[in-house]
């Protein structure tokens, strides 16, 4: 027997959905899905400008599908989100732009409309674009912005956006118009913001984004041919990873004084997010062969932006599936073309010029595990992320994560040594 | 009424007519095309044509029952454009909820192995599954993902083994090889193919001289003219579970449109 419980919230809304779409009642199929989850993190050591160790979330995610005809569909999907530690924004009104530094209490997660007849797909609204076909770094994957409130356990963004693919035979093409939807960076004023040692005591403050106005577009022609898929894409529009603009804010009294001496450290730096432009050129390519799946991807990035660099990342990879196993692993690089960066935030670029790697194992019916780890390639930075769940029943799972992460305190992974963390989280699917 | 089971004496009236007609074919022809009528691949060509339709539906309710005894339950909806080798075919999980909207969507050729792609609704993304890969158990259930292609009979070398009483049906036992251009995980498999109606009763597959998952297939019903087997149990030997698909709703000849198989259409749950 099916419990109660989410399924009230559910079922109203796929009742509603089938009223207003009534009309043509033989054709019209709903479906939906969803869950609700709690999940606690703590994290063992504490950071400089960070006490705090132990973090816990509620969420809940309803998606539904309804086809009032067999050619055009409607998804619809919304998600609420609670924190324990100020990661959520006490707007309770519904969030549709994904914008904000904090996650939305309510968000739209999905409305689209999506058209399709003979070989044209046509589909518009908020909705999940995903480029690109390696795993741990996906380097032409532009319209898929992540939460990185977590650096190493980011969950890809919805964007508001235009679709329209045409498939001819072996080959398609895809064209893609989207408003801007930017990453969420880490807090400042939490412990996935690293703050040198000698800046500890400084104040963060967080100075906002600037938001670009213009729309954004890329096409992507695939093609499937007798055992390899190539792609060929393009983008244009702005990186949803920012760079920071950093500026000091010194105590009047100190900045007019005009006394002899040292620079006196800033009481709080100012950090302002804004979003370079940027254009890329990119394929990507996966090739069977009688032992591994063969990955590449590769992508080049170009910009109008000062103090921006312009570089190449690649990725090349080994995949497997044997017996209960799942295998895949790879190097993923970067060749800076241009180095002018002054500060940003950029986790594709951090987990490049690393080996990476990724294990799941399916242990019976009702349990898994899987391993991911990056480590770069000087050994100064590595993270170990492990899960193992379990399914109870028909609707349950609880998963016991934790992640180690370790190495020098100038690298992009090693700066993170002090959030290794475990976890456990349950859920219930409806 | 589509999807409606025929009456037996419907039944007994076309199974009737085919005696006729193949006495017929012993008079006109003599007792050397009556050897060739009963050659192993004529056999499964038969078969096969008996089994073609343009389009299938039905709903899959899957049970998996480890070693250990524990049962877990799976359902999905399957929808097949086309018969054989030549069939496209798109699978998509409906329960347990976490796996829900989760699809397979496979492209059958006549010549060469399937092209096969697995859609993920909570990565949005879908994935080739490899040749290599086809040996692993399909979605925790005793299916390969090889085991989950439509067979063609020109893919397979046969040979006949004799006939076989299987289960209170007569049934010819039958061996067949995968050709060179068909890459399987499979070295061989004994089929025992009902006498009766041309259907499957058992597949055994063999890796080597090893049977290593053998499908069993019951619950035989005429389904708008055509006999299906309407509950198939694959046991996988090496591991001791077994997975029972019950067959729900089955439909042939419905209308389709190819371009709901495709890897843009496996997106729209």
């Amino acid at each position: 027997m099916r419990p109660a419980g989410p399924d009230v919230v559910a079922r109203p809304i796929v009742l509603v959905l089938a009223l207003v779409f009534a009309r043509d009642a033989r054709a019209q199929v709903v479906t939906y899905r969803g869950w609700v989850e709690g999940k606690a993190l703590v994290f063992p050591q504490q950071t400089p400008n960070d006490p705090e160790r132990l973090i816990g979330d509620a969420r809940g995610r309803l998606e539904v599908f309804f086809g009032p005809s067999d050619w055009i569909q409607v998804a619809s999907g919304v998600e609420a989100w609670a924190n324990s530690y100020n990661q959520v924004d006490g707007e309770a009104a519904l969030n549709i732009s994904d914008r904000g530094v904090r996650r939305p209490a309510l968000s739209l997660r999905r409305l689209s409309a999506t058209l399709s007849r003979r070989a044209i797909t046509f589909e518009i609204g908020k909705q999940f674009v995903r480029w690109g076909k390696a795993d741990v770094v996906t380097p032409t994957d532009r319209f898929a912005p992540r939460d990185f409130l977590n650096v190493i356990d980011a969950e890809v963004m919805p964007i508001r956006a235009a679709r329209l693919a045409v498939v001819a035979g072996s080959n398609a093409v895809e064209g893609v118009v989207s408003t801007f939807t930017p990453s969420r960076t880490p807090l400042f004023d939490q412990r996935w913001t690293v703050v040198p040692p000698g800046a500890a005591g400084i104040v963060l403050r967080d100075g906002g984004s600037r938001m670009p106005s213009r729309l954004q577009a890329g096409v992507r022609w695939s093609h499937t041919g007798r055992g390899f898929e190539t792609s060929v894409a393009f983008f244009d529009g702005f990186n949803h990873l920012p760079n920071i603009e950093l500026s000091a804010i010194v105590p009047a009294s100190t900045a007019t004084s005009g006394a002899p001496g040292p620079r006196p450290l800033p009481a709080a730096v100012g950090l302002v997010r804004s979003f370079p432009t940027l254009r890329m050129y990119g394929a990507d390519t996966a090739v069977p062969t009688p032992w591994v799946t063969l990955k590449g991807e590769v992508a080049y990035f170009e910009t109008r932006t000062a103090q921006t660099d312009e570089f190449v990342l690649y990725v090349i990879q080994a995949e497997r599936q044997t017996g209960e196993w799942l295998l895949l692993g790879g190097y993923a690089g970067e060749v800076v073309t241009s180095s002018r960066t002054e500060s940003n935030f950029a986790p594709d670029r951090g987990l490049t010029r690393a080996i990476i790697g990724r294990a799941s194992y399916t242990i019976d019916a009702t349990r898994s595990a899987a391993l991911e780890a990056a480590l770069r390639q000087n050994g100064d930075g590595v993270y170990i992320k492990g899960e193992l769940s379990k399914a109870t029943g028909q609707h349950w799972r609880t998963t016991v994560s934790g992640a180690v992460i370790r190495g020098a305190e100038d690298d992009f992974l090693g700066q993170y040594r002090r959030n290794s963390h475990v976890g456990v989280t349950l859920r219930y699917s409806f | 009424m589509i999807g409606e089971v025929t009456t037996m004496r419907d039944s007994r009236r076309a199974q009737h007519w085919r005696g006729i007609l193949a006495l017929s074919f012993v008079v006109l022809s003599g007792a050397p095309a009556m050897r060739a009528a009963e050659d192993a691949r004529q056999i499964v060509a038969e078969a096969q044509r008996r089994s073609e339709a343009a389009s299938q539906r039905y709903e899959g309710w899957l049970q998996v029952f480890d070693a250990k005894g524990r049962v877990s339950d799976k359902r999905w909806i399957l929808v097949r454009l086309g018969s054989h080798g030549s069939s496209k075919m798109v699978l998509r999980f409906t329960e347990p909820p976490e796996v829900k909207g989760v699809a397979l969507l496979v492209i059958n050729h006549p010549d060469r192995a399937s092209d096969q792609w697995m859609w993920t609704p909570a990565i949005e993304r879908d994935r080739r599954i490899a040749l290599q890969d086809r040996s692993t158990r399909f979605f925790g259930t005793d299916f390969s993902f090889e085991d989950l292609e439509e067979r063609d009979v020109d893919q397979y070398d046969y040979t006949r083994l004799g006939e076989e009483p299987l289960d209170g049906d007569l049934c010819w036992k039958i061996q067949s090889v995968p050709k060179r251009t068909k890459s399987s995980q499979y070295t061989k498999s004994i089929v025992w193919l009902r006498k009766n109606n041309y259907t499957f009763a058992r597949i055994d597959n063999f890796v080597k001289d090893e049977v290593v998952r053998r499908a069993t297939y019951s619950d035989v019903a005429e389904i708008q003219g055509i006999w299906t087997a309407r509950r198939v149990e694959m046991a996988d030997l090496r591991r001791g579970s077994r997975t029972r698909l019950t067959l729900d709703k089955l439909q042939y000849s419905l209308p389709m449109k190819e371009e709901d198989f495709t890897l843009q259409a496996i997106r729209r749950p």
